[in-house]
């Protein structure tokens, strides 16, 4: 029998505030007078969701913000209870709904030690059998009779998670926790997660954003979507899915967003980006092309001042701006000098490099033997490189292709 | 209505745990401690002593400070019960928001919180009362009895109004003023004999005397004071006539109260 049946779930809430008096008061009169009211708008936050989880299996959940991953664990912990439908947990449950959710800053690390075990449910006994292992873990022994008030952010969420993980329960529910202290402590925590999974065999729900740890944690994802569940399954092919959304979700978002020329530019007008494309073999320009597909990146200068000697450059960056690749004309091009005017320069690339991904493009111009910059813009063009079959796993392991050869004999 | 009970034995550790939080950190950096709870009703027993030297109170022979302060313990007790307790779900916000467990744990936290003050006046109470040579008698063993009355009155509206303060953070405004009136509907600064006297002796309010005077007993606090300062001052069996009404009126509500704090209950997540 399912450890977790959750049945035509649907969440409703009312958007919007709680009405004043007169509101109210004219609400009513309207009813006794058979006029129709101002009902205030409804959004469905969980929409008829559906599934079961089985005991000892580790499910992530995963979903865009406003997906309705939290409301889900809500009602899993029993916090929040259904519009519709009904869910059924046969077993304890240990909430981890944001660590530290009961660490009270008046009391010493140790009296909140009892205080959150209390409030978890844990018996007074085990607390203090298991009072030096959470001290322990905690790396906080030193400062352990200190008020928690004093002690720094880190400190308090290491406190809480210690005490949270030292629950013994059926299921727990994890939201966003692996995300707490410094690096080592990082790799504390999923190595404490790791044991209660694979060597406890307890049953696991984690919300996370970081991808990778689901991927390595969950053998079953659960994708959501404004509140529906739009992918239930294999943890891989779904976090893979989930990337190549999120992936278009970025692109689409700056290509409305995003106009020329508008982020980290620096010109001193001499020279302006008119236009920048990219344009597939056949001339089309395209924002979405495959790996190693061949493309030319069109860029239009407008020149308003005679420039000497210019030297143009172009890049590619990530949309968290880490360099990639950039390529100078310096050695190309021998420009005398540029009148006034409008010039289009075409930068082709005969096999794109970089793995399916969003990426964005930088461009500048420098003139004269100095090298002054006259024109330098970032994240000017958001493209993304697809994949061209999905079961092709390696796409998303690196940002480029380690060319190399394979080869095996018996030794 | 016997899950109340069932969770208080339950939750015994979580409710401990809780009321133990509320007084270290009410009175962690405050030099005298827990020492503050008490200072109300003594404050108040002064002041009302030093008002009952200009107007003349008749109290049966007995010393007005203590006859006042005997009235003040069941008050303040009621009083502070009753304000944490309506204010004990919106102030755990953070702790409704993510964790589940009876939300009535709040509420009886709140006053479990109370009862260890009361203990405190109590003892306050006994050096008066050796200082005036005014020996507690067998009648002492109805002070319990009292006690657990106050709670459930205490409980009673807390059910209530800590659900409606969720939806209405009017009710923890209108609280302290409510609960101010009812001071002066109790006999906290008067004996109830004062009231007897007028009403049920002298008709003082004519036709509707009997009537005033059954509305009157019909608040718990009635009862509850009389039967203090009877069962301890006045080494008096309580006057059984006085706490019915009251006693009556409140088991009435309390199942209501408690229902509705129960169907409330599951929307505090939602709307707190």
């Amino acid at each position: 029998m399912a450890i977790i049946e959750v049945n035509h779930l649907t969440k409703e809430y009312q958007l919007g505030h709680l009405t004043s008096l007169k509101e109210t008061a004219l609400n009513t009169l309207r009813r006794l007078a058979f006029q129709p009211v101002h009902e205030r708008e409804l959004f469905k936050a969980l929409d008829d969701v559906n599934f079961h989880i089985d005991e000892g299996e580790v499910v992530g959940i995963i979903g865009h913000n406003g997906a309705g991953k939290s409301t889900l664990l809500k009602h899993l912990a029993n916090i929040s209870n259904p519009t519709k439908g009904e869910v059924i947990v046969r077993g304890s449950v240990a909430p981890l709904i944001e660590v530290g959710a009961g660490v009270n800053p008046e009391l010493t690390g140790r009296e909140n030690i009892y205080l959150n075990g209390a409030i978890l449910g844990i018996p007074k006994k085990v607390i203090q059998q298991k009072l030096d292992e959470i001290i322990d873990f905690s790396e906080l022994e030193q400062f352990i009779d200190t008020p928690v008030k004093r002690y720094s952010s880190g400190m308090t969420v290491k406190l809480g998670f210690s005490i949270a993980t030292s629950m013994e329960a059926d299921i727990l529910i994890i939201d966003e926790v692996l995300a707490v202290g410094d690096l080592a402590f990082q790799r504390k925590c999923f190595d404490r997660m790791e044991d209660l999974i694979r060597r406890q065999g307890k049953t696991v729900l984690l919300v996370s954003h970081n991808i990778r740890q689901i991927e390595r944690l969950c053998n079953r994802v659960i994708l959501l979507s404004k509140g529906s569940v739009i992918g239930d399954g294999d943890a891989n092919s779904l976090c893979a899915k989930f990337y190549q959304a999120n992936d278009k979700k970025i692109s689409i978002d700056s290509s409305t967003t995003l106009s020329l020329a508008n982020n980290n530019e620096w010109a001193t007008g001499e020279i302006h980006l008119k236009d920048i494309k990219i344009i597939n073999s056949s001339g089309n320009s395209i924002t979405e092309l495959k790996h190693t597909q061949a493309v030319t990146i069109k860029l239009v200068y407008e020149v308003k001042n005679l420039v000497r000697h210019p030297m143009f450059g172009v890049g590619i960056h990530t949309t968290d701006f880490i360099y990639l690749a950039t390529q100078q004309s310096i050695n190309q091009l021998k420009i005398e000098k540029l009148d006034i005017g409008i010039y289009e320069f075409n930068f082709e690339i005969e096999s794109f490099p970089f793995m399916p991904g969003v990426y964005s493009i930088r461009a500048g111009v420098a003139e004269g033997s100095a090298s002054r910059t006259i024109f330098y813009a970032e994240n000017l063009l958001h493209f993304q490189v697809i994949s061209e079959n999905l079961a092709d796993k390696t796409w998303n392991e690196g940002l480029v292709p380690l060319p190399g050869t394979w080869t095996y004999a018996a030794a | 209505m016997h899950n109340i009970f069932i969770n208080l034995y339950k939750y015994r550790e979580l409710i401990a745990a809780l009321t133990w939080k509320n007084i270290v950190i009410r009175y962690k950096q405050a030099y005298l401690g827990i020492l503050w709870a008490v200072l109300k009703p003594i404050m108040l027993m002064l002041v009302f002593t030093l008002v009952k030297s200009f107007v003349g109170i008749e109290t049966g022979g007995l010393p007005y400070p203590l006859i006042t302060f005997a009235a003040l313990i069941p008050w303040v007790f009621f009083q502070e019960s009753v304000s944490e307790g309506v204010n004990s779900v919106t102030s755990n916000a953070s702790l409704i928001k993510k964790i589940y467990f009876p939300r009535e744990v709040f509420p009886l936290t709140a006053m479990v919180t109370k009862l260890v003050e009361l203990l405190i006046s109590f003892a306050i109470l006994a050096g008066m009362m050796i200082y005036y040579q005014v020996m507690p008698t067998v009648q002492a063993v109805w002070i319990p009895a009292f006690v657990l009355y106050t709670m459930i009155v205490a409980l009673t509206i807390s059910f209530f109004g800590a659900a409606m303060n969720v939806y209405y953070r009017d009710i923890g405004q209108a609280i302290p003023i409510a609960l101010s009136l009812l001071m002066y509907g109790s006999p906290v600064i008067y004996p109830l004999s004062l009231v007897q006297q007028k009403l049920v002796i002298e008709q003082a309010a004519g036709a509707w005397s009997n009537d005033l005077y059954f509305l009157y007993t019909l608040n718990p606090l009635v009862g509850i004071i009389d039967g203090f300062q009877s069962a301890l001052i006045r080494a008096t069996q309580p006057d059984f006539d006085v706490i019915y009404p009251g006693l009556i009126l409140i088991l009435t509500i309390l199942p209501f109260s408690y229902w509705f704090f129960k169907r409330a209950e599951s929307w505090f997540a939602d709307v707190i």
